[in-house]
């Protein structure tokens, strides 16, 4: 299969508040591509590009200079087709679990309400939610906010999943357990997956391939094929075998080399 | 420690947690203490009961004037100004408000002039309102609608801007249009802090009403306050304040239950 997103020599300034402040470089001329299917991770230090180059693949930014394509199409703007997974909770207050699954549904002009209502029931089994359906996300955990906000994405039937450190703020087993759900849901199906992370142990688990990014500005300084290294298989145990932790150890000589580069 | 002693810690406690009975009781408690020291004022001869009428004489004439049709037609009539007024002004103000927040342009050519205008003191608008409007029902409607628009069309415009930018982002990446995401995403985000102030919006309407009675009108809880003054009926001009504090605290209690009613998710 051919590439599906195409980053095309992305550079990106930031403009500075202030008289005569320099523009910040943030991305430097990042080029890559990205099959169907792939579950891709940025991984790189903090405050490096990550977030932006994502936001720019998102069109929810635009790049000063450079093209990203999907599907052959330059992205041009944020739409349904390019679905996003936020940091910060974003499921809505004011509905239900699954009100806010449906309301993934919402803007999609191919399907009527029978069909809504399908497809947000299968997306809360899918992320394990039945037992919430009616609660207000207020009343639930961190964990199944973002579980909530990811069903609510894939109700939208996006081509490309954008996700922005969404296990970033959860305590380590909370993450363990949804890095496999998350892994078994993308098998499922078999989108393209962004996702940023500065987590080296989540980057390798969870990728087919890992992007190490310089410090700002960001470069890709590595292309890291992990199914190449560990096989496309994943499971609880995977951690632990000795490729797994042979390839993490490297990852994050990398990364500490960045890391002191700021410092 | 026991269980008053635990209440009465959590009582003095910084920030301490406080139940519904314990603050009632507590509300209460200043009420009657309030009521004490004003009799006791009275009661020592420090004010002649001519200024100051025990607070029973003014309860007694309150309730007297309740049961008065003459009254009970010039508190509609407050009423009914303050309500549409009211309504005008959050009609105007909520489209306004959200717009400011929703395109650069429309808050960059509105909040200059609006923040002007806030500051102009409504009383001194009033006898310019009576030269454009008469002295009939629309300058009253004039003073309050100036009175509470431009505090509220800011309130408004600071409620909508302050939703995350992450909840209209996730709008615009599920496939909504702008009006779309003003409409399922940024209003129901704002309406809590929204209902809260107009709440408090509707409060000032309660003192401009007053002020716009004074100066110009024939009916009104005003115009009757300012009339019973001239035969220096003390405890008539107490008992028609008192009222209007008390449609006001009423008011106040009812946009409360209903907010925690409607909001049952916060
Ligand atoms: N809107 C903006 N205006 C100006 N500077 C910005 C803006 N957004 C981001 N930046 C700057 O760009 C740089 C990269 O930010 P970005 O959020 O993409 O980094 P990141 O790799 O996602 O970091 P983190 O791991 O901390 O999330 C930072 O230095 C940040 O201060
Ligand atoms: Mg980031």
């Amino acid at each position: 299969m051919g590439a599906f997103v195409q980053i095309q020599d992305v550079f990106k300034e930031f403009e500075t508040e202030g008289k005569g402040a320099a523009p910040i470089p943030v991305i430097d001329g990042v080029s890559m591509e990205i099959r169907e299917g792939e579950f891709v991770v940025y991984l790189g230090p903090s405050g490096c590009g990550k977030t932006t180059l994502m936001r720019i693949v998102g069109g929810l930014e635009t790049a000063t200079t450079g093209d990203v394509l999907l599907g052959g199409e330059r992205v041009t703007g944020p739409d349904r087709r390019k679905g996003m997974v936020f940091q910060a909770y974003t499921s809505f207050p004011w509905l239900t679990v699954l009100q806010n699954i449906k309301f993934g549904t919402k803007y999609r002009d191919d399907i009527g309400e029978p069909e809504r209502n399908q497809i947000a029931n299968h997306y809360l089994r899918l992320v394990g939610l039945e037992d919430f359906a009616d609660f207000y996300v207020n009343r639930i955990s961190g964990g199944m906010r973002q579980r909530v906000a990811i069903a609510r994405t894939l109700a939208a039937a996006p081509d490309i999943l954008l996700m922005d450190e969404p296990f970033g703020a959860l305590d380590a087993q909370t993450r363990d357990f949804l890095q496999e759900q998350l892994l078994e849901i993308c098998r499922a199906e078999r989108k393209a997956v962004i996702f940023v992370t500065h987590d080296v142990e989540e980057a390798v688990f969870l990728a087919d391939r890992v992007f190490m990014f310089s410090a700002r500005p960001a470069r890709v300084i590595e292309e890291i094929d992990v199914n190449g290294a560990i096989g496309p298989e994943r499971t609880a145990d995977t951690k632990e075998t000795d490729a797994f932790f042979h390839l993490r150890n490297h990852v994050r000589d990398l990364m500490r080399d960045q890391a002191r580069a700021i410092a | 420690m026991s269980a008053p002693g635990q209440a009465l810690g959590a009582l003095v406690a910084y920030r301490g947690a406080t139940g519904g009975r314990v603050n009632l009781t507590l509300g209460i408690a200043a009420f009657v203490l309030f009521i004490a020291v004003w009799y006791l004022i009275v009661f020592t001869g420090l004010v002649t009961e001519r200024f100051l009428p025990y607070p029973g004489v003014v309860i007694g004439t309150m309730a007297q004037l309740l049961v008065t049709e003459s009254f009970l037609n010039d508190v509609w009539i407050s009423v009914a100004r303050v309500w549409g007024a009211f309504l005008l002004s959050v009609v105007a103000a909520v489209p306004i408000g959200i717009w400011m927040s929703s395109y650069r342009i429309v808050g960059a050519l509105v909040e200059p002039i609006v923040d002007f205008i806030r500051y102009l003191p409504v009383p001194a608008l009033v006898p310019l309102l009576i030269i454009w409007f008469g002295i009939g029902e629309a300058s009253k409607v004039a003073v309050l609608w100036m009175g509470t628009f431009f505090q509220l069309v800011l309130l408004i415009a600071d409620d909508a801007k302050r939703i995350p930018r992450e909840f209209v982002e996730t709008g615009y990446t599920l496939g909504a249009k702008p009006r779309q995401i003003t409409r399922s995403i940024v209003l129901p985000s704002m309406l809590p802090t929204m209902v809260d102030n107009l709440r408090i919006t509707l409060g000032w309407c309660w003192t401009w009403i007053i002020v716009a009675e004074i100066v110009a009108a024939n009916s009104g809880i005003g115009h009757y306050i300012w009339s019973m003054r001239r035969f220096l009926k003390t405890p008539e001009v107490m008992a028609g304040i008192l009222v209007v504090g008390i449609i006001g605290l009423l008011t106040d209690q009812a946009v409360r239950i209903a907010h925690r009613r409607l909001f049952r998710y916060l």
